[in-house]
């Protein structure tokens, strides 16, 4: 028997909302559907007028609806909004790189700009590369870490004043159960908020989170939106997958559950006795952290490094591995140095021209040095050294090896007797070892000068003390 | 098979991988409840003490601890004075249960009070000389109860025999009221607090001490006790309960599920249950209390409406867009406004869940239910 929809528009109802029960017709549900969203983003104050809106859009349903309802309520409200589509390619081969054609339709059908980031650029590793590193388990933790960060920093090269994701209320219930099960009081505390974001970052809005997962579905169908709905071929390994298990179980019994439990987690604090991680700004590379070093720099220093569990467990865990490592490159560092030191006994035979010309090589280096950091802007060091690693000739890959190592034992950095210092420029040495250490490596362009132009004073100075060295010698 | 405390024989294994003889196990066992106890420093010396029992596993462990502190002559003595209290439950085998309790009682030399559901709804449930089988109110609870969706009536069980706790707790004149909660209960119990919007109240109904009510407070000494360790003890004490272990199951409720769930993530991870009760020790509420208005039902403080934007307003909102005929957007403004049936009474008598619950039941019973309360 066809049941009739409840807003008393005449018309026979085509679905059941689950949030409330009711009954609607196609058109009242779309209207209910839109308005609803209109009503968080105003209730919520997510925009303001004038504001350039990243849309981070995965191909989804939840973000391609994202697109469709903000593009529509925008002209239907008149917020103003300039919206821009941002899309982040994992790098993972039968999904990323089907769901990205989709986004691409978005971009026709909504018309507004794309940009794509992928990880391959911004951190010289695929997740398919990443996978075949780590194997299937805790995957997920790297493709999450990067992909907030690479969100980031392409709302920086946009220059939007916020990100809108396609978060949904059921992923948000889902993250405070799975917050509650793994126990993480900090994430727990910010995963309901409509809005986050500190001083200093860009915000990130989710326009979407007291909409229900099914009502997007029956959106996207109805409205016959285009988009992708494979799940990522790598998630199934998930922990998430336990926490969403229940919600679904859950939900069947009572589908209010979900605004229960969206319900708890904004009316429940932390103690004010509880120590919680501040956020801040990661020393290495700037973006949003709670810790020094942000995960997506330690997770990539892991990878680089051969250590791929390296962000995956306890802090503790990650320094004893480090250790060990270090311990490892030590020995290889001996090796190295004895090398330059035989290198640089042939060197000293030969005259002082041929000082010179090393010196000129270390210019050369913080040439190359330059046009990395232009290229890309705000990498990590890793990305650099590999990159170093690829492009340089034989002498800087031994340099590089040695940077390596200064990055990490700064007893051998302190040493300045050692021959090392005074066969290459010195400067130019501590310069990549604390690129090494990456404290200053974020680099804006003008920076990069200043501290180009600096090396080309020592490096004569440098000469000059090798050249001293010899006549005292 | 070494104990770990001991380097004896070990007989028994917890959590898969801690080894302990039975000697070793009950001493723990003791010790864990009796540290419990001690560390909060609430119980002063001869404290009347309610201990309620529901028959279940873990109160036939707590009876047994009890009597063992009782029973000691040295310096470790337990110093209460134990009132026992039994709910008999709606259901047929409510009178069996209470039987049993009443045998273990003795056994124990014991004295113990039975107490029909039923008598929620009245004044003076003690004055009835506790000759309930001839009771003239016919069983609204039990109408109640049927009525509504076992997720709700899981909760509002609850709730009800909580407050009779507190109501014969203030007529006996203890200060104190022990129940038997274990950490693998209560780890569920902190997602289904979760799962039904009780995620503020989380600090009193997880934590050690429920301290709603003024002058009465709720221990749950048990509750760094998990149920594989009860399992253990009754085995080893030979001890029988009066009813299984997770009390009986009225139906699929979200409380079941969270069981089930809990209990297969217990296995493949072990620190599961643990995790979750730390995590609710760490958890209070947003409300700040200004106004101090408490639920009616269920005492927690009422959250202010104080968030721009809560569930709340969404989940009304959903409600009256998709309840009215008003295609066009100039009666926007109109909608957020008009009187509420999602949730009768929140914010001003009743907290989100408490409000909840009384939207499922039909008229007649939830005056009943409000104004019971309320005069009290």
């Amino acid at each position: 028997m066809p049941v009739p929809c409840r807003a008393g528009c005449g018309k026979n109802a085509m679905l059941k909302r689950p949030k409330t029960g009711d009954a609607l017709c196609k058109e009242c549900f779309f209207w209910a559907f839109e308005t609803e969203i209109h009503f968080t983003i105003t209730k919520g104050k997510l925009f303001k007028k004038g504001d350039s809106v990243a849309v981070a859009a995965s191909g989804g349903k939840d973000s391609t609806v994202l697109a469709h309802v903000l593009k529509t309520l925008n002209e239907r409200y008149n917020y103003g909004l300039n919206l821009m589509l941002l899309s982040i390619d994992e790098g993972i081969t039968g999904y990323r790189d089907d769901s990205l054609e989709t986004v691409k339709q978005n971009r026709d059908d909504y018309e507004m700009s794309l940009k794509i980031l992928s990880y391959k650029e911004l951190y010289g590793w695929t997740m398919d590369e990443i996978v075949a590193q780590i194997g299937r388990k805790n995957n997920c933790t790297f493709c999450g870490v990067f992909r907030r960060q690479a969100l980031d920093r392409g709302a920086a090269m946009l220059n939007v004043k916020c990100i809108a994701t396609g978060h949904n209320a059921d992923d948000i219930a889902e993250t405070v159960l799975m917050n509650v099960l793994r126990g993480d009081i900090a994430r727990l505390k910010r995963c309901t908020a409509i809005s986050t974001g500190s001083e200093g970052t860009i915000p990130r809005v989710k326009p979407l989170k007291y909409t229900y997962e099914k009502e997007i579905v029956m959106y996207a169908h109805y409205k016959r939106l285009v988009y992708f709905s494979t799940e990522c071929v790598f998630a199934p390994n998930a922990y998430r997958g336990h926490a969403r298990a229940l919600l679904k179980d859950m939900e069947k019994i009572r589908p209010t559950c979900i605004m229960d439990i969206i319900y708890s987690g904004e009316t429940m604090e932390v103690k004010e006795a509880v120590s919680l991680p501040s956020q801040r700004v990661c020393i290495r590379c700037n973006f949003v952290s709670s810790q020094e070093v942000c995960k997506a720099c330690v997770l990539l220093e892991g990878l680089n490094k051969g250590l791929p569990k390296l962000g995956i467990g306890k802090s503790s865990k990650a320094k004893r591995m480090l250790e060990e490592y270090n311990a490892k490159q030590n020995k290889s560092l001996e090796e190295a140095i004895n090398n330059i030191n035989e290198e640089y006994e042939k060197n000293n035979c030969i005259s002082k021209g041929k000082v010179c010309r090393s010196s000129c090589k270390s210019k050369q280096t913080a040439q190359i040095n330059k046009t990395h950091k232009t290229t890309s802007e705000t990498c990590c060091n890793g990305q650099s050294d590999e990159k170093l690693n690829t492009d340089n000739d034989i002498t800087n890959s031994k340099v590089k090896v040695l940077l390596k190592e200064y990055g990490l034992s700064e007893a051998t950095q302190d040493d300045s007797s050692n021959l090392i210092s005074e066969k290459i420029d010195h400067s130019n040495t501590e310069k990549v070892a604390n690129a090494t250490n990456d404290d200053d490596f974020e680099v804006d362009s003008h920076n990069t000068d200043e501290q180009i132009v600096d090396e080309d004073d020592t490096c004569g100075g440098a000469c000059g003390k090798i050249d001293s060295l010899h006549i005292s010698f | 098979m070494i104990c770990r405390k001991c380097s004896g024989p070990g007989s028994l294994i917890i959590r898969k991988e801690y080894c302990y003889c039975n000697d070793c196990f009950i001493t723990n066992i003791n010790h864990k409840f009796r540290a419990c106890i001690g560390k909060n420093k609430i119980l002063s010396p001869n404290e009347k003490v309610l201990i309620c029992l529901s028959g279940d596993a873990s109160s036939t462990v707590l009876l047994d601890l009890i009597h063992v502190g009782l029973s000691l002559n040295n310096h470790k003595k337990l110093r209460v004075i134990p009132y026992f209290l039994h709910i008999i439950e709606r259901d047929s085998e409510g009178e069996e249960i209470s039987k049993v309790i009443v045998e273990q009682c003795k056994n124990y030399n014991f004295n113990i009070t039975l107490v029909n559901i039923d008598e929620y709804f009245n004044k003076n449930i003690l004055c009835n000389d506790n000759t309930m089988k001839n009771h003239y109110q016919p069983s609204i609870s039990k109408n109640i109860l049927l009525n509504i969706p076992t997720s709700i009536s899981e909760d509002v069980l609850t709730k009800m025999k909580q407050n009779i706790f507190i109501k014969i707790a203030k007529q006996l004149k203890c200060r104190i009221v022990f129940t038997a909660e274990t950490t693998t209960l209560l780890a569920t119990r902190l997602l289904s607090n979760i799962a039904i919007g009780r995620g503020s109240q989380v600090e009193n109904d997880i934590g050690f001490a429920d301290k709603r009510e003024e002058n009465v407070k709720i221990l749950r000494p048990m509750r760094e006790i998990t149920n594989e360790e009860i399992d253990h003890y009754l085995r080893i004490k030979e001890l029988n309960p009066a009813t299984d272990i997770l009390g009986k199951g009225y139906g699929t409720s979200l409380q079941s599920v969270i069981r089930n769930f809990v209990l297969d993530l217990q296995e493949n991870y072990p620190a599961t249950v643990s995790t979750i009760c730390k995590t609710a020790d760490k958890i209070g509420s947003v409300t700040d209390n200004v106004n101090k208005k408490k639920c009616i039902i269920c005492q927690s403080n009422l959250d202010c409406n104080q968030l721009n934007l809560t569930a709340v307003d969404a989940t009304m909102f959903s409600r009256k867009v998709s309840s009215k005929v008003i295609n066009s957007n100039e009666n926007l403004k109109h909608i957020e406004e008009g009187n509420n049936l999602m949730f009768p009474f929140i914010y001003e008598k009743l907290c989100y869940c408490c409000s909840r619950n009384i939207s499922q039941l039909n008229d007649p019973m939830l005056q009943t239910l409000v104004c019971r309360n309320d005069d009290k």
